[in-house]
């Protein structure tokens, strides 16, 4: 059984994303993809509500988990980091739950995300996970945030290696961690892996990968059609419902909505004056804030090379395993932040400011993740060369206490007059 | 109150004088110059799970990367790694950027932990050593982890081989085992000696002699260990403290945060650093049939385990063997900002030490650091504290 206040905090979760649902159905200018991210969101949470009492086994995993496994097999997936972020984003709740995590221990100095997951798992803010799951991608953080979460909530978990360089053997070793991984759950859950239904899965995670290139090739075009906001919710789409009809019903209407705005030359801001590449994740308060000053400015996020910019593949659903394994390398996250930095990667950067034509690039220094950090210098050298200028902001992704939103706009400002002078 | 030393510190022992005299040199020691000097190569080395044996095996002098051996603006470091990468870090990159390791023929690390892979990322763009590895290192020690290290192993042996265009045979392998094993053997003994009531060498001077043995060719390092051996066998000094301890914690290499503990009377009689305990803990054994490789890939990933590898109970069990077997009184913590496999595992590790009632003083430290009169007050109250729990 959930707990009244365990249910509370997940309910008021579904409670704040009903009403933006709501809210964007009443208003007719809302597009449509508005609602459906909305709803996606309530059906995820509400789920994960309702498991324990539906006698459902819920398995607690970190970011960039491949939890189309779960999925397949009927298990109910709560990603920790994201909802955290619900959690800071809808609540408001961050000082609570960063105190918390505090309490049990854990220094400053750890990514505040996996300091609130352990300090609102300690406060029983987060229904207690049957099973916790965790992984090294995509540092030490993930890598060393679940045994705390089993020890706090008593309950067996499963880390997943993922080597850190791709060559057949490292392939293979992170097949056999699947299939050591789907073992586990299996004699936990009691329930069994159903093939056909991860095979569909795949299927439906092919077309939602193709989703977001398309969307991406759309971001691309002058003036871009997406909003500074949509960062957030591409983001939560494949962590919370990878391969899962919600995620592919709101992507095929934010492509179509994106599409007949390019058809029509309407951007997201107009006019639209810089074109901005956004490295790393810009505080989750401060998005209202990031629409806000966009559209004053006309200032817009094109491309997220770290987050949002998928590899070309595809997936084969007759080798589901396969492809859960591959897509675990195609991910952005993977590609851009984990493994050798190759020259490769640092090309990629290039010809991606070069591909969406951005004026100016802004490295949200998140103080947290100390793997990005160390590429702000070597990123900004490489962007400099073909003569884009890097905008560096110190920050953190959930705590507002770091730095205030009048601070972000006073270097924002400065930054568009650099912009404007070239 | 200093801890007691029965016979003056003025008297050297004259084996110690020598190790102090390789880490004063550091990085541009006479022995690292000899060797170049003849033509033979250096490679750098980062992190404990890099098999030295191998580099060893083809001839090559391994030195071992570290910072500055005290806290330093890190203007450069800071500029490259950002601040909230760990101070350890940043300190290794900077003595890159400004030539100190100009002498490097190749530069090897293993992916490790956050500030070890991007450390090695900017120094392969930036400071351009001709020879660049990274060994992809498994957190876990299943039979599956251990095919995919051997595979890694063997897989840097031949980037090796084709670098230096020959191959290393077997044969070199396990003279190379056997230089390594005798090292490690002969630490074992030295810190047998730190087992007793009142030992004849204290935490700092061994700090002092892990240091220079990974800094100089292991079969000088060997006879020289061999020799001051003998002379602690010999000496009458003895060391006494208030309490016995035991650090543990993110990289060390400076012996002056030891000393500064020693200096109020807290023994370190044993410690769990990977420039310490666990950089010689265990040796390499080779099984009838097993290829040397295979052998060096076994223990490297077995040995006695970094923070960064799950579960997380391996390491805890090793640290509370180690409380019994050296008679531990206090556990110091010593996370240098920003080690996070270290933080994440600290509160889980005080709870263990909790269960067997030996009291933990953590302490965030910086790279280098010798000690502030902050962490001194805090050392100085929990030995205080310690001594109020003995009465």
């Amino acid at each position: 059984m959930v707990s009244e206040t365990k249910k509370s905090k997940i309910d008021a979760i579904i409670r704040a994303s009903r009403l933006i649902m709501r809210m964007n159905q009443a208003n007719p200018a809302s597009p449509k993809s508005e609602a459906l991210y909305y709803k996606m969101l309530t059906s995820y949470y509400t789920c994960l509500l309702n498991a324990h009492d539906e006698g459902k086994f819920i398995a607690a995993h970190t970011v960039f988990f491949p939890s189309e496994i779960l999925y397949a097999m009927d298990i109910v997936p709560m990603h920790t980091e994201t909802t955290t972020w619900m959690m800071a984003l809808f609540l408001g709740e961050q000082a609570e739950i960063l105190s918390a995590g505090a309490e049990l221990g854990l220094v400053p100095e750890i990514c505040s995300p996996h300091r609130g997951l352990a300090g609102a798992f300690s406060l029983g803010a987060l229904p207690r996970p049957d099973a916790m799951l965790w992984s090294n991608l995509i540092c030490d953080n993930t890598a060393k945030s679940g045994e705390l979460i089993m020890e706090i909530n008593k309950c067996p978990g499963f880390y997943l290696d993922h080597p850190f360089q791709r060559s057949e053997t490292e392939d293979k070793y992170f097949l056999g961690e699947l299939e050591d991984m789907i073992c586990f759950l299996e004699e936990k859950s009691g329930q069994k892996m159903d093939w056909d239904k991860l095979s569909k899965i795949v299927q439906r995670m092919d077309h939602q990968m193709e989703l977001f290139r398309e969307i991406g090739e759309l971001r691309k075009t002058v003036p871009s059609p997406f909003p500074n906001r949509g960062f957030l919710q591409l983001l939560t789409t494949d962590y919370l419902c990878p391969g899962q009809p919600e995620a592919i019903e709101y992507l095929e209407a934010l492509r179509d909505e994106l599409a007949e705005m390019v058809r029509e030359r309407k951007g997201a801001v107009s006019p639209e004056r810089f074109r901005l590449m956004t490295l790393f994740v810009p505080p989750m308060y401060l998005m209202g804030f990031l629409e806000k000053i966009g559209q004053e400015y006309g200032v817009v996020s094109v491309v997220e090379p770290l987050f949002t910019r998928w590899a070309e593949g595809r997936l084969d659903p007759s080798q589901p395993l396969e492809s859960v394994a591959r897509k675990a390398a195609m991910i952005p996250e993977r590609r851009s932040m984990y493994g050798p930095l190759g020259q490769e990667a640092l090309q990629d950067l290039v010809d991606c400011a070069e591909q969406y034509k951005v004026d100016g690039a802004v490295y949200w220094a998140f103080m947290g993740c100390r793997h990005t950090c160390a590429t702000v210098k070597l990123f900004k050298d490489l962007l400099n060369e073909v003569d884009v200028p890097v905008l560096t902001i110190d920050c953190d992704i959930v705590d507002p206490t770091i730095n205030s939103e009048a601070e972000i706009r006073e270097k924002m400002e400065q930054f568009f007059e650099l912009l404007e002078d070239r | 109150m200093a801890i007691e030393v029965t016979q003056s510190n003025a008297v050297m022992l004259p084996t110690l004088e020598r190790f102090r005299q390789i880490n004063d040199a550091f990085p541009k020691t006479g022995e690292i110059l000899e060797h170049k000097s003849k033509g033979g190569k250096v490679f750098g080395w980062l992190c404990t799970y890099v098999p030295e044996e191998i580099l060893h095996a083809a001839g090559i002098l391994p030195v071992r990367v570290t910072g500055y051996s005290q806290e330093m603006e890190l203007e450069d470091g800071n500029a490259y790694l950002y601040i909230n990468n760990c101070s350890f870090s940043r300190s290794c990159l900077q003595m890159g950027l400004r030539g100190e390791y100009e002498f490097l023929d190749g530069m090897v690390a293993g992916s490790t932990c956050d500030g070890a892979r991007r450390l090695f990322d900017l120094w392969q763009y930036y400071i351009k050593t001709p020879f660049h590895h990274i060994l992809t290192v498994p957190r876990k020690y299943t039979g599956k982890a251990h095919d995919l290290y051997y595979q890694q192993v063997t897989q840097f042996k031949e980037h090796l081989e084709e670098f230096l265009g020959r191959k290393i045979p077997d044969e070199q392998l396990i003279n190379s085992i056997e230089v390594f094993n005798r090292s490690r053997a002969l630490l074992k003994q030295l810190y047998e000696l730190r087992k007793a009531d009142a030992p004849p060498i204290s935490g700092a001077e061994t700090m002092e002699v892990l240091n220079a043995s990974f800094r100089m060719p292991k079969e000088t390092f060997n006879r020289w260990l061999k020799d001051l051996l003998e002379e602690l066998s010999k000496s009458s000094i003895t060391h006494k403290g208030r309490a016995r301890l035991m650090v543990v914690g993110s990289v060390m290499n400076n012996p002056e945060f030891i000393n500064s503990i020693e200096a109020q009377g807290g023994l370190v009689v044993t410690d769990e650093l990977c420039t310490s305990t666990r950089y010689w803990s265990d040796p390499v054994v080779v099984e009838k049939g097993e290829s040397p490789v295979k052998a060096i890939s076994k223990r490297y990933l077995n040995n006695f385990p970094c923070a960064r590898m799950v579960p997380s109970d391996e390491r805890f069990n090793r640290i509370l063997n180690l409380v019994k077997e050296f008679r531990v009184d206090g556990v110091i913590s010593q996370i240098i900002r920003y080690c996070v496999p270290y933080a994440h595992d600290l509160p889980l590790l005080r709870d263990r030490l909790k269960e067997v009632g030996v009291p933990v003083l953590a302490l965030d430290v910086e790279y280098g650091t010798s000690g502030s009169g902050q962490i001194q007050t805090r050392v100085q109250a929990f030995l205080e504290m310690i001594e109020a729990r003995k009465r």
